[in-house]
């Protein structure tokens, strides 16, 4: 790489007038050389000097000011800390509005704190805990009454028996009890206490062994005692999710193995069946739309009835244009089949479905539709909608059981915990790569990165549960990743300190020999002289 | 010299030039688009796309592409339109050459290279003539080329000779005015400059000031006019110093890496990241470091001093072009004198001639047929630069040796081991 024609020319200079004044080889020893004039000496040694004044007070200070490596300060200690669980520990409190209008004030504070230990007896994992709460009393309809904090409401209401009901719309359990079981104020239990604890915990009990899954995978804590059968589902939840991102980009296809149908009611369709849940996911995640429709698409798989295998095939990933992938948000696919293939299974003889999931893909849906058709009306789209929309909850990870708005509040919950600790697990990579690799550099922004991310993440684990805290550890994934994977320090990675002999050798050893040489030279000749005019002083003086 | 030898070789190279312009219309928008002519900071083709934005009113380095100095903008705007009078601009470029040609004539007038005021040389008699040097200069091919092609280092260059003809004249105020123009058209003349003031110090009539005193009444001297055409400048663009880094800048950072005859580009194409600076700085280091040396190895010689440096500068520069060893051949050729003291000449130019012919073969294999890659053509710029470094060498050598042979008279004629 380095020029060579560098090293002679110099070389050449240097040497060719060193040659002009010392003696020539050629001649000699009969003949010896006349001695070097002082201004020859002199000249040489300003030659000497003005090529080490221009090494030293340019090359030097260039040097230095170009090669030293920027390492912007990193709080590596708090890093760590995040990494190893010590700065939060992540406590998800729940809090519970109990609405008991028909109760007496005291009797229904004294429910609630006996409920309230029933529930602490009954829980064995401490980063998932429920607060019951007393609402406050409000004769005005219940419209206003939901707290924006609190992730399910109680409504205590008299009853013939003690019954338990999800309200399917809204966060909300009705229970209703027979009168005489309320607890007496000074009594220490009661069964209705004990039935509202159970109830609370088997409605929480997923997102609960979600979180303590999570929780129990990265270093923070020990697995909490979750059984492998449960392991194993929240395995498969795991896998069958999607990485959590801001925005979602979903692709709506119609293929078909024929000329028709050519047209499709999605608009209308998307409108009435999917709108509605991405309205609900909207605080959660953004969505963008498209549509596309396909015609003589050939699956992977020919044959009449799909077996389990060849689901897996079934998708031409060759030929047929999916994942586009728009911008940076990762893709969902949506994918309606027209075609008279059906799946079967060998089990469950006769009986077919229509649809599958593939994990963190999609969904495809066959629909059976007469050749002639050539279009797909609303209804015709109805079922292929809502079994969309049903694997889209599964494909963004939220959970199974409850009713919708607890699932979603609980997604929204085990999101900002997984972000948390993503975040927390991306700044320590960092950490441990800043102090593992001494010479690497680490540029201004990496800094302002980590400490944003640092301070998003303090806010989040503070208010973790709250429907801040899903917005903040967001932010401070976003900013964790961002910093470590940092262009100019990727790069750097892979340059081990062997390299810069490989770098700079080549072309600046050629030119540091002739320098070395001739200032060696000079400063011998130096001493000498200095040697030279004492020995001449001292022989001044014995004289 | 007779006027008529002069004006005859004049008057032929303005014929062949005005040839080749107009009876082959397409070689000048050939030659233009060469990149062993034009460079990212001369190119005519650039040029013309930055007057384009000039004259209509948009900030001439708005595009990326024009990095050239800002007053060229004026000049060429000057000149009558080039799709309607074709005329014009190759006309500027011949006079331009033809002044070049004369300021070489002047110097070689005045005999500086064989007798300066501390050195004569026993072989300067046997010196080519003014009319000689001019024709070599004038139909150099390489001349020729730059001329056709419309580079705007001609203007360098010209200013350069300009300003070393000068300096031999005695007129150093005059001899600084037009380094001070070299260096804002390119900004590497600026490196000139102490052997120059040498120059013009040696060639005053009287030597009764000091040295030092004269050196720095010239610096001033440059620094002022540098100011004043910056100032100019800076008035021109629009009342910011924004141009500086889109001029100077590219040559200092290399921001484009167009490939040229050079050493550079290659470099800093295979360079790491994070030792680009490191290197840039290097190189220009690398590029300065002669000055020093060479101005008081030949502080007798200040003439040779910077025939030697410019050869180094057309090898080592950021965006050299075969216009800079046209510059650096046309000093060389007034040393002829010293040609039986060089030792690879045949070797010198053989390689030069070898370069010159395989160089746009090469550069076509990569370019266009796409059969060969950037090595080809980066193989045959080493080559180019290798036998432009030999040359450079063996001047510095023929000139070293004639001092030396001043001083040891019993040692003409015999070998002389280098060591």
């Amino acid at each position: 790489m380095a020029p060579p024609p560098s090293g002679p020319t110099q070389e050449d200079t240097a040497s060719s007038a060193a040659a002009s004044e010392s003696p020539a080889p050629a001649a000699p020893a009969i003949k010896a050389p006349p001695p070097e004039t002082p201004t020859a000496i002199r000249r040489r040694s300003y030659i000497v000097l003005s090529f080490w004044l221009l090494v030293v007070f340019l090359g030097l200070p260039f040097w230095w000011k170009t090669t030293t490596i920027y390492r912007a300060d990193l709080p590596l200690d708090r890093m760590l800390e995040w990494a190893d669980g010590k700065a939060c520990r992540p406590a998800i409190p729940i809090q519970i509005a109990v609405h008991a209008d028909s109760l007496q004030e005291e009797e229904a504070n004294h429910l609630v704190r006996l409920a309230q230990h029933a529930i602490d007896d009954l829980n064995d994992f401490s980063g998932h805990h429920l607060r019951l709460q007393l609402a406050p009393r409000q004769d005005r309809p219940r419209e206003s009454e939901q707290n924006p904090n609190s992730a399910l409401s109680i409504h205590l209401k008299p009853g013939d028996a003690t019954t338990a009901a999800l309200d399917p719309y809204r966060a909300a359990l009705d229970i209703t009890y027979p009168l005489n079981s309320v607890p007496p104020l000074h009594s220490a239990s009661s069964m209705l206490t004990t039935y509202i604890a159970t109830e609370l915990r088997s409605t929480f009990a997923e997102e609960q062994s979600i979180v303590s899954y999570l929780l129990s995978s990265s270093p923070t804590s020990k697995p909490a005692g979750l059984s492998p059968a449960v392991v194993e589902a929240l395995e498969k939840r795991a896998t069958r999710a999607l990485r959590y991102a801001p925005t979602y980009h979903l692709t709506f296809s119609l293929f078909t193995d024929g000329p028709a149908p050519t047209t499709w009611d999605i608009d209308t369709a998307i409108n009435e069946y999917m709108k509605p849940l991405l309205d609900v996911l909207g605080p959660i995640h953004n969505f963008t739309i498209d549509t596309q429709v396909q015609l003589y698409a050939t699956p992977g798989v020919q044959s009449q009835t799909l077996t389990k295998d060849d689901l897996a095939s079934f998708i031409n990933a060759a030929e047929w244009p999916l994942s586009p992938s728009i911008g940076g948000a990762p893709t969902i696919n949506f994918l309606t089949f027209i075609g008279n293939q059906t799946i079967g299974f060998p089990d469950s003889e006769g009986q077919t479905s229509q649809s599958w999931m593939i994990p963190q893909w999609g969904t495809v849906y066959l629909l059976s539709q007469p050749d002639t058709n050539s279009h797909v009306t609303k209804d015709a789209l109805r079922q292929p909608m809502l079994t969309f929309g049903g694997h889209l909850l599964t494909l963004l990870g939220t959970p199974q059981s409850g009713s919708l708005p607890l699932r979603l509040s609980s997604l929204s919950r085990i999101r900002s915990a997984d972000l948390l600790l993503r975040a927390s697990d991306a700044l320590g990579s960092l950490a441990r790569l800043s102090r593992s690799l001494p010479s690497i550099a680490i540029p201004r922004n990496v800094a302002d990165g980590v400490a944003k991310s640092i301070r998003h993440l303090e806010e989040a684990c503070a208010g973790l549960g709250s429907s801040e805290a899903l917005y903040h550890a967001r932010i401070a994934e976003e900013e964790a990743e961002r910093a470590f994977f940092e262009k100019s320090m990727v790069g750097q990675l892979y340059f081990p300190d062997e390299h810069k002999i490989a770098v700079y050798l080549p072309l600046l050893g050629p030119v540091t020999v002739p320098l070395v040489m001739g200032a060696i030279k000079e400063i011998k000749r130096l001493l000498q002289a200095r040697k030279q005019r004492a020995q001449e002083a001292k022989d001044k003086k014995s004289q | 010299m007779t006027f008529r030898g002069k004006a005859g070789i004049y008057a032929i190279a303005v014929l062949l030039r005005l040839v080749l312009f107009f009876a082959f219309p397409g070689l000048p928008d050939l030659l233009t688009g060469r990149v062993e002519i034009s460079t990212p900071v001369t190119s005519f083709k650039r040029l013309e796309e930055g007057l384009f934005l000039y004259n209509h009113n948009v900030w001439p380095y708005d595009g990326g592409v024009y990095h050239q100095a800002p007053l060229l903008l004026p000049l060429f705007s000057l000149l009558p339109d080039s799709k309607s009078w074709p005329i014009f601009t190759p006309l500027l470029y011949i006079l331009i050459d033809l002044l070049s040609a004369d300021a070489l004539v002047k110097i070689a007038a005045s005999g500086e290279a064989g007798k300066s005021r501390l050195f004569t040389s026993p072989r300067r008699g046997k010196g080519s003539t003014g009319l000689v040097i001019a024709a070599a200069f004038l139909f150099n091919p390489l001349t020729i080329a730059s001329c056709v092609g419309r580079t705007t280092s001609v203007f360098t260059n010209c200013a350069i000779l300009y300003a070393i003809a000068k300096a031999v004249q005695g007129f150093s105020f005059h001899a600084m005015v037009a380094l001070s123009f070299a260096s804002y058209l390119s900004m590497y003349p600026v490196l000139l400059l102490p052997p120059l003031v040498l120059l013009a110090y040696d060639r005053r009539a009287s030597q009764k000031t000091s040295v030092l005193k004269f050196s720095a009444v010239n610096v001033l001297v440059v620094a002022g006019c540098l100011s004043v055409l910056l100032g100019m400048s800076y008035a021109l663009t629009g009342n910011s110093w924004e141009f500086l880094a889109r001029t100077y800048g590219i040559q200092l950072t290399l921001t484009d890496l167009t490939p040229t005859v050079g050493l550079w580009w290659y470099f800093f194409i295979e360079m790491f990241d994070s030792f680009r600076s490191f290197f840039l700085a290097l190189f220009w280091l690398h590029l300065a470091s002669y000055v020093g040396g060479l101005s008081i190895r030949l502080r007798t010689q200040p003439l040779a001093a910077l025939a030697v440096l410019l050869g180094i500068f057309s090898i080592f520069k950021p965006y050299p072009s075969i216009s800079d060893a046209s510059l650096f051949l046309g000093l060389f050729s007034l040393y002829t004198h010293l040609l039986p003291l060089m030792r690879y000449t045949y070797v010198a130019s053989a390689t030069l001639m070898y370069a010159s012919f395989l160089g746009p073969a090469f550069y076509h294999l990569w370019i266009y047929a796409g059969s060969g890659n950037a090595n080809f053509f980066y193989a045959i710029t080493l080559v180019w630069s290798l036998g432009q470094s030999l040359l450079v060498s063996d001047l510095t050598f023929a000139v070293l040796r004639d001092e030396w042979e001043v001083e040891r008279p019993e040692m003409v004629g015999k070998e002389a081991k280098q060591i």
